[in-house]
């Protein structure tokens, strides 16, 4: 895949030309908007949102990494997603993978991956739900670097392009949000794979 | 508990963003400074759990169509030359339904009195006529032939002469005065302009039309 040429028909308003573009980036644009946001349906608003919304500012990129302006995109989105809430507040009529008397659902979501065992998944999903809950008890800023940074790979660079704060700040927000992530997943060691529960014990 | 400013420094340590001599003297604080090893292995190991997180797939393809994103297919120049022309022809089509409907009202009103009572010689003054007098006559209300005729009884000479059958002139003249306002309505703007107007109108439309599907289907 050409990027630069596919970028630039895109520029042109070829619009097959960005919906190739979407094709390849829509994965980590899907995933970074899950794990800022945290709910799915919206993650697939937000990420819809952002590619419209990149199609039609898609004159204004300079050059650089895309997936970094990709994701300014994406971050915009969610925090778009953040204001429409707090504006509008909704109660979820499904209930809460955690219930209030501390009792844990089952998901039903392994019957839809046939490469796991339901044991695996149900692990995986409890795991995935354990990062996600620490996730959400950032602060949106931080949240929006830690995905990029840890979870999506990007270098600092990429993250302070994306998220248009100083380099300084990224630096400084990753370190805060590392920190408080260990802190909360302590909550939740039995569900850690082995490696880090071993680490764990070999530190203290 | 280290300095939050250690901590940064772990931080852009583990992700090899430390400058080469401000990483080596870092790894010799961390070899001395067992808390300092601590909170490395603690950024270490939340960052090692973040990146095993499963990668999500988009649960849908997110690709664009051109009416998400308001595209809309190029039209020919002749496009805006039909739009233009079928408006301008309603326009010119609606002007003259107007025209036509309003304006011989308008020269009924000032011109049918006086030539009614020309016929019937009712002017109401001895030549030549004051424009006092003039101006009340037409202000005065239409007096029809049968209103006139009803009226045989009055007293004054003009009125005695009003109640005379008119002469045959006099009934030439009258018959003139009814057939005048509708022969004006029928001629300020022919029937066959408004057919053409709307002929015009109706091909206009139905190109302008046929010129869009067809760049529709060429651009689906």
């Amino acid at each position: 895949m050409d990027e630069t040429a596919l970028i630039h028909s895109a520029q042109n308003g070829d619009l097959d030309a960005f919906n190739t573009l979407i094709l390849h980036y829509q994965d980590s644009v899907f995933h970074t908007a899950l794990r800022v946001i945290g709910d799915e349906d919206l993650a697939q608003d937000a990420a819809q949102e952002a590619f419209i919304s990149a199609f039609r500012n898609i004159s204004a990129f300079r050059g650089g990494s895309f997936k970094a302006w990709l994701m300014r995109m994406v971050t915009n989105a969610c925090y778009d997603e953040f204001r429409r809430q707090k504006r509008r507040p909704t109660t979820p009529l499904e209930p809460d993978a955690k219930q209030a008397d501390g009792e844990e659902m089952e998901s039903p979501r392994w019957l839809a991956d046939p490469n796991m065992t339901p044991a695996e998944r149900s692990e995986a999903d409890e795991l995935e739900h354990a990062i996600q809950h620490c996730l959400d008890t950032l602060p949106t800023d931080f949240r929006t670097v830690v995905v990029l940074a840890d979870i999506q790979g990007m270098d600092y660079s990429e993250v302070a392009a994306a998220s248009k704060v100083p380099l300084g700040t990224i630096k400084s927000r990753l370190a805060r949000a590392r920190l408080r992530l260990r802190e909360c997943l302590r909550g939740f060691e039995e569900l850690l794979p082995s490696s880090f529960r071993l680490q764990e014990e070999g530190n203290s | 508990m280290k300095k939050f400013r250690d901590i940064e420094q772990l931080s852009a340590y583990l992700d090899g963003q430390l400058s080469p001599s401000d990483s080596v003297r870092l790894e010799l604080r961390i070899s001395t400074d067992p808390e300092l090893d601590s909170v490395l292995s603690d950024l270490r190991l939340a960052r090692g759990i973040l990146r095993k997180l499963p990668a999500r797939k988009a649960p849908r393809n997110f690709t664009l169509t051109r009416r998400m994103v308001g595209l809309k297919p190029p039209l020919p120049r002749t496009f805006s030359f039909f739009r233009f022309s079928t408006a301008f022809a309603a326009f010119l089509l609606m002007l003259s339904f107007a025209v036509n409907s309003v304006l011989p009202r308008m020269s009924f009103g000032g011109g049918a009195p006086m030539v009614a009572q020309e016929a019937y010689g009712i002017s109401g003054c001895d030549e030549p006529c004051s424009p006092s007098a003039m101006a009340a006559a037409t202000e005065a209300p239409l007096v029809s032939s049968m209103e006139l005729a009803a009226a045989p009884t009055e007293t004054s000479e003009d009125t005695a002469r009003v109640a005379e059958p008119p002469t045959a002139k006099e009934a030439g003249n009258l018959s003139a005065a009814q057939d005048q306002p509708q022969v004006q309505s029928e001629a300020i703007i022919p029937s066959s302009w408004q057919i053409g107007l709307l002929i015009i109108g109706l091909l206009s439309a139905v190109l302008m039309f046929a010129l869009r599907q067809s760049a529709l289907r060429k651009w689906k």
